[in-house]
């Protein structure tokens, strides 16, 4: 076990031919084990307690306007017709997106053998639960009877007798995201029973073992137990994969089915797919770049990672643009009317600020990420990913609000204006995040022990086997 | 290896590696001894030793299948079911069965979640686990298998297990570390702190569950216990009611201006009023604007005319001076005739009587108690009231606003009906002062023939009268 | 863990080599593949009573080999984009394929001529009554033709060409260079320009797919129909390998280095991507369906009348469920001899998904012809044009390969390819 990857190497060159190294440094299997053992295992640095603190408070104040909405009623939003949908929905879809980028990394990197998502994918799972638990309230609480969201279910009802109606966009979204969540929320949990075992074989406190414990299962390492979970997660991660693709088309549905102009465009799908893997990635980079540095991970989320992440995002961002030129397109080349006006009203019409902060954001900023030196800066990332949430943010804004403003019956359009409540729910969504998220840090394994180590046996043995080793510079 | 730990019964012999390459190496060799109840374990999933230690594929991709096979058939059978069979509804214009595109999506996301299901229950069923308590787990150095050591087993119950032959084995296999894992003697009840919080939480959360089930069992006068107000109570108010809610603060809400009542679209002001709008307009445009105004608020209902106003007042001048129609908007026929007849005895005969000399019933009574209010009705047969002085219009204004103690009938007697008793009280006037020239021909001598035979019956009458005078007369005379 | 890598063999090895009993094949296949298409346009354009008939059936099998040749390059590109290392030992195949489209760039003159010298041979809009016959608004049609015209679609479809030749040319001459230098730098450079190309790919495919296929029907228009058919030629492109790689191991080349691992993968692929051309285009029938606006329901009502209606359920059933069942196992994905077999079926598939969209346009307009597929002769005069333009392509790909070598020999990743295994 003497294979040194010295610090500093730049593991974003790789020689054609050679793999470049995932995990850099003199790094053994203990010291993997150490290095996120140590995150959860010593006491909260003060950074994470303020940003504890004031994530909480956010929370509380999410859970404030929910309990004011609920004794007033709907009207405290922003929501008046036409634009019956507002910041709800738009939150809505926003986190939803956001919650692709984890089972994306989990799922499908895994089927296409990118290593390089071992040491990220756990916090990316991670976010895409808190994310869709973020994204499933809005809709919750959107229904105005709130209490009464679980009408949505099938269930044989006394009282009503009757059922959801299966033709609609909206209810197919309850199963897709619910069926999203719940997969998610399995993959993420099976992945980390081996590294939740790691926590309990190195407790020192009786009952951390014993917490730890129960969550393991009592995994053991068996062989025979690694091959049938091995084939657990690649079946899974063959589910989950189109389930990713599926969530975020079905939400496009909820529009693209309908026939108001703006919203009814085949290309949706794709394009809803697309976007939300952008945003997805974006809000893994903003959440990793200080995350890696505070908990003193860069040893095992390399530049690489970044590096690779940043190019996700350059080529679902240049996606996401051909898409809103076909759109623009096609509108012109269709001839019908209604969608031509949709879309020049979209970019010229009273919501032109959003429609050029979400091309600005969305489309533009990404590409400067053809520099090697934008993907390789931490900071630079972080800033231009900042951008990229907001794009994403406008850009639903900009789907959900232009086209219901102004849609068939002029008589009824109308300016969206966001009430504080709305504001304070978006920001308390924020809260909501980033508690669950700093909580997971603390409590759960933020990189997958056991896939890296795998990881590193390959390099060793490729190491070994091999008469150029990946040393040199 | 202490003497007490062998009076136990022994589990197996676990070996520790350090690295995988010797671990596999360690593997093949037990395989190729003919050991077959043995097991690796290792911090992570290492790659080739299925073949190394001959591990069978796992059946997990069939149940996954299943599973999602089931899913696929109950989303499809459940939507055709329930939205096409059981409560069918039209959304969209879309078939009820055969809405196959509709059904995809659920049925996908359904296919995947069963099948997700079966796969991460299948895999931990399979696996045997939870399962807490281990011998493996009573080796000290076996803590470290979730670190960075490789762990191989050979199990007692191998047909070909011999202690001191395994051990020799592994000896040879390039490990420091041999042990036997025996019975794990920790104990094994459950703390009974956990057995008491457990018992705690369990007893509070059938409270609410309790509380409900007495309300569903019991019977209250009060109110339905509402968590939500789901709009059950409505802030309703009375029309008279103030609040809050508007500027105005008041609670029962004006009609929009140019609100237009049902039946008012085609109405006709000259129709409802009696009066030549466009003259009115030019000889008095206040009052007609004031007259216009009060017709154009929402009539309740059909036929209830508000009273107009300034021309329903008893200044002569403004009598005189209102441009009455002259001309009976009705077009006169049979019907409309007997129309007024019948609603002329209905609501004026009682006054008027049925002749209109004023002697209605109402007036023989008033006569008869000598009330001392009471103005007699005028009796229509007078020169003032012909249509030469008195135009159709005004006639009509009387009957709807009334007239001294006359009240309005515009309440009771629709517009038409009221022109159709002016029509009458005209045909009445008529049969007062009619001269045989009007009565045409063919039907003169049947006329005159009625007439004759009247005259004669009152010629009769009177000659019985006298007669019967007479003979009063004689007898009076008598009697002195 | 796994095996140790074989030694490579030397570059000159008769394994990378194109087995003389293919090269043979190359002149015969052109010359017969030639005379089958001529032909099958002769019998399309005079046998069957439509005028738009012979036209419709080139084109159908124009488009047929161009989406391979597209496909092909964007796998090629793509593999250089993210570094694959698996691939590399088929990569040449697909390499052979995508430089096919210099002769398709030929094979589109015949489009163009026919654009000018007729009216309406194959697109409608290329008719000056054609706004009149409708009965659209003239001002509507302005704007359209600013767009739909003779002389724009020209220009168009050289910026198209020109694209993909630069493309092609590019990537096939680096690997082709790299066989007899070695040098890791070509890698190097071929992978530094496959963003910016993959980039030029997608909005050149959106566009022209748009102006060639979409616009067949002038009306007619869906955002995603680039997508749909871009799923299509990359799907296909995978069965080309399988097909390919089989076929040349069945002539004796390249054995030991194409393995099972590699047909596992490209099963898994053919399963992947007919999963992924069923999402697109049920997805975009699904929009369609819902919303039921008159102007997008025409193109797949008329797919649902007659013959058509039979070949659009037949689509369902046979372009996806069956092959999507049929790789599904992992036992069918380590044959080879199966996986070629769906790949072949596949591409069959692929076929008649281009003549579902392309040949009811042939109709469209024709009183009393909708849902007719042209009768018997017309069956086989497409068929005819198809099988002898695939014929002369794969002429056309030997009679390259034969100069060439069939593997990428010096490719820096070979061994990491040759050794490669399936977890």
């Amino acid at each position: 076990m003497s294979l040194a990857i010295p610090n500093g190497l730049d593991n974003t060159v790789e020689r054609p031919g050679e793999r470049a190294p995932l995990v850099l440094g003199d790094t053994t299997y203990h010291d993997i084990t150490e290095t996120v053992c140590r995150v959860a295992e010593t006491k909260p640095s003060k950074g994470w307690v303020i940003g504890f603190l004031i994530a909480f408070a956010l929370l509380q104040w999410l859970g404030i306007c929910i309990a004011y909405l609920f004794y007033t009623g709907v009207g405290v939003w922003g929501n008046r017709s036409p634009i019956f949908w507002g910041w709800p929905i738009v939150n809505f879809v926003f986190w939803v997106g956001i919650g692709h980028a984890g089972t994306l990394i989990s799922a499908i990197l895994f089927l296409f053998r990118q290593e390089w998502r071992t040491s990220i994918n756990r916090a990316a799972e991670a976010m895409t639960i808190f994310a869709v638990a973020c994204a499933g309230t809005f809709p919750g609480i959107h229904v105005g009877r709130a209490w009464l969201a679980f009408w949505l279910a099938p269930y044989p009802s006394l009282n009503l007798w009757m059922w959801p109606q299966f033709r609609s966009p909206l209810l197919w979204d309850v199963f897709a995201v619910s069926t999203y969540g719940t997969v998610s929320l399995l993959f993420w949990y099976m992945g980390m029973v081996p590294d939740l075992a790691t926590f309990r074989d190195r407790s020192k406190n009786k009952y951390r073992r014993m917490a730890y414990g129960i969550l393991s299962l009592g995994w053991t390492g068996s062989s025979r137990h690694w091959i049938r979970y091995e084939k657990a997660y690649a079946l899974l991660a063959a589910f989950a994969a189109p389930l990713v693709l599926s969530v975020h088309t079905i939400v496009s549905f909820d529009f693209a089915v309908s026939q108001v102009p703006g919203w009814h465009t085949t290309i949706f799908p794709p394009y809803f797919v697309a976007g939300a893997i952008f945003s997805g990635f974006a809000m893994v980079l903003t959440l990793m770049v200080p995350a890696r540095s505070m908990l003193g991970l860069e040893k095992l989320i390399t530049i690489r990672h970044l590096d690779n992440m940043c190019k996700i995002i350059l080529a679902t961002g240049s996606i996401v643009g051909l898409a809103y030129g076909t759109e623009f397109f096609i509108a012109w080349y269709g001839q019908v009317p209604d969608e031509q006006y949709a879309f020049i009203n979209r970019a010229f019409g009273p919501y032109w600020w959003a429609y050029w902060t979400m091309i600005t954001c969305n489309v533009i900023s990404p590409q400067l990420f053809w520099v090697k030196k934008f993907r390789t800066t931490p900071w630079i990332i972080v800033l231009i990913t900042i951008f990229v949430n907001i794009g994403m943010w406008f850009e639903r804004f900009v789907i959900v609000v232009t086209s219901l403003s102004r849609d068939y019956l002029p008589s009824a359009w109308a300016y969206f204006s966001p009430t504080w409540v709305d504001w304070s729910m978006l920001i308390g969504s924020f809260g909501l995040f980033f508690t669950l998220f700093l909580l997971f840090c603390k409590l759960m394994p933020v990189i997958n022990m056991a896939e890296t180590k795998s990881t590193l046996a390959k390099q060793y043995h490729m190491a070994h086997n091999e008469p150029t080793t990946p040393t040199e510079h | 290896m202490s003497d007490d730990k062998n009076e136990k019964k022994i589990h197996g012999i676990v070996a520790e590696y350090t690295s995988v390459d010797t671990l596999l190496a360690a593997c093949r060799r037990v395989r190729d001894a003919g050991y077959t109840k043995t097991d690796a374990y290792t911090p992570f999933a290492v790659h080739g030793i299925d073949k190394a230690l001959g591990i069978k594929p796992t059946v997990l991709p069939w149940l996954a299948l299943a599973g999602g096979l089931t899913g696929t058939c109950t989303a499809l059978t459940m939507q055709i079911w329930m939205n096409g069979l059981n409560y069918p509804y039209i959304i969209s214009g879309k078939p009820f069965v055969l809405s196959l595109p509709a059904f995809i999506p659920v049925a996908f996301e359904l296919t995947i979640l069963f099948a997700s299901f079966c796969t991460f229950f299948g895999m931990w069923a399979l696996n045997g686990l939870p399962r807490f308590s281990n011998p493996i787990f009573t080796d000290p150095r076996f803590d470290r298998v979730t670190d960075d050591r490789f762990f191989l087993y050979i199990d007692s119950k191998d047909k070909s297990f011999d202690a001191k032959g395994v051990e020799k084995l592994l000896g040879e296999t390039g490990t420091e570390y041999i042990n036997s894992v025996v019975d794990d003697d920790s104990p094994t009840t459950i703390p009974k702190f956990l057995i008491v919080g457990l018992c705690v939480l369990i007893g509070l959360s059938i409270i609410p569950a309790l509380i409900v089930a007495k309300m569903r069992v019991t019977t209250s006068s009060q109110p339905r216990f509402h968590i939500f107000p789901d709009m059950d109570f409505s802030p309703a108010r009375d029309a008279q009611q103030t609040t809050t809610l508007f500027a105005d603060n008041r609670a029962m809400r004006p009609d929009v201006p140019g609100t237009v009542a049902r039946g008012q679209m085609d109405a006709d002001l000259n129709f409802l009023t009696g009066i030549d709008m466009d003259k009115f307009a030019q000889v008095d445009s206040d009052r007609a604007e004031q007259l216009v105004r009060t017709y154009l608020t929402p009539l309740a209902a059909e036929g209830e005319e508000p009273t107009a106003g300034a021309a329903a007042s008893n200044e002569k001048s403004v009598m005189e001076t209102t441009p009455w129609l002259e001309q009976n908007p009705l077009e006169i026929s049979d019907a409309v005739v007997r129309q007024g007849q019948q609603q002329f005895n209905i609501y004026c005969s009682v006054c008027h009587g049925m002749d209109g000399r004023g002697n209605g019933l109402v007036n023989q009574r008033a006569q008869k108690i000598m009330a001392a209010t009471w103005v007699p009705p005028s009796s229509l047969h007078q020169d003032v009231l012909y249509a030469d002085q008195y135009p159709d219009g005004k006639l009509f204004n009387t009957i709807s606003n009334g007239i001294r103690k006359m009240p309005g009938y515009a309440g009771q007697i629709k517009a038409k009906d009221r022109w159709a008793i002016v029509t009458y009280v005209r045909a009445l006037q008529k049969s007062q002062n009619a001269s045989m020239d009007l009565v045409p021909a063919s039907e003169k001598s049947k006329v005159e023939k009625q007439k004759n035979q009247v005259d004669k019956a009152l010629a009769e009458a009177a000659e019985a009268e006298r007669k019967k005078e007479e003979e009063r007369a004689a007898k009076a005379a008598a009697q002195k | 863990m796994s095996k140790h890598a074989p030694a490579i063999k030397p570059a000159d090895d008769p394994a990378f080599k194109l087995p003389a009993s293919l090269s043979a094949l190359s002149l015969p296949l052109c010359i017969g593949g030639v005379l089958v298409l001529i032909v099958g346009w002769l019998i399309a354009t005079y046998g069957v009573d439509q005028p738009k008939f012979g036209m419709s059936a080139y084109f159908a099998a124009f488009m047929y080999c161009l989406t391979l040749v597209l496909g092909s390059l964007f796998f090629v590109m793509i593999q250089h984009l993210v570094r694959a290392g698996w691939s590399a030992v088929l990569r040449r195949i697909a390499e052979l394929v995508m430089i096919m489209i210099v002769p398709m760039a030929v094979l589109f003159l015949p489009i163009v001529v026919t654009l000018w010298t007729s009216d309406a041979a194959l697109y409608r809009w290329d008719s000056p009554t054609f706004a009149q016959d409708n009965h659209l608004d003239p001002e509507m049609w302005a704007n359209k033709t600013m767009w739909l015209s003779q002389d724009w679609f020209t220009v168009r479809a050289c910026i198209y060409f020109a694209i993909w030749i630069g493309l092609a040319v590019y990537y096939f001459r680096g690997s082709v260079e790299q066989d007899e230098t070695g040098e890791r730098a070509a890698t190097d450079r071929m992978q530094f320009w496959s963003g910016p190309a993959v980039m030029l790919y997608c909005g050149s495919m959106t566009f022209a797919m748009f102006d060639w296929v979409m616009s067949l029907a002038p009306m007619w228009f869906s955002t995603m129909f680039g997508v749909y058919l871009f799923a299509g030629s990359i799907l296909s492109a995978h069965c080309i390998l399988a097909v390919g790689a089989y076929l040349l191991q069945q002539a004796g080349a390249m054995r030991d280095e194409v393995t099972v691992e590699h047909y596992h993968d490209l099963g898994k692929l053919i399963f992947g991507f007919v999963t992924f051309w069923t999402y697109i285009s049920f997805s975009q029938y699904l929009l369609i369906w819902y919303a039921n606006i008159p102007e997008e329901t025409e193109w797949l009502y008329h797919r649902q009348l007659g013959t058509w209606g039979t070949l659009s359920l037949a689509l369902v059933f046979l372009h996806w469920m069956l092959p999507f069942l049929g790789t599904m196992s992992m036992y069918v994905r380590r044959r080879p001899r199966w996986i070629f077999f769906w790949a072949f079926y596949v591409l069959v598939m692929h076929y008649i998904d281009i003549y579902w969209m392309v040949m009811p346009e042939a109709h469209a307009g024709v009183p009393g012809a909708h849902g007719s597929a042209g009768g018997v002769l017309g069956v086989i005069a497409s068929v005819l044009c198809v099988l002898g333009m695939v014929a002369l392509m794969v002429g056309l790909i030997l009679r390259v390969a034969s100069q060439t070598r069939i593997v990428a020999v010096r490719d820096p990743r070979l061994a990491e390819s040759i050794a490669f295994e399936n977890i």
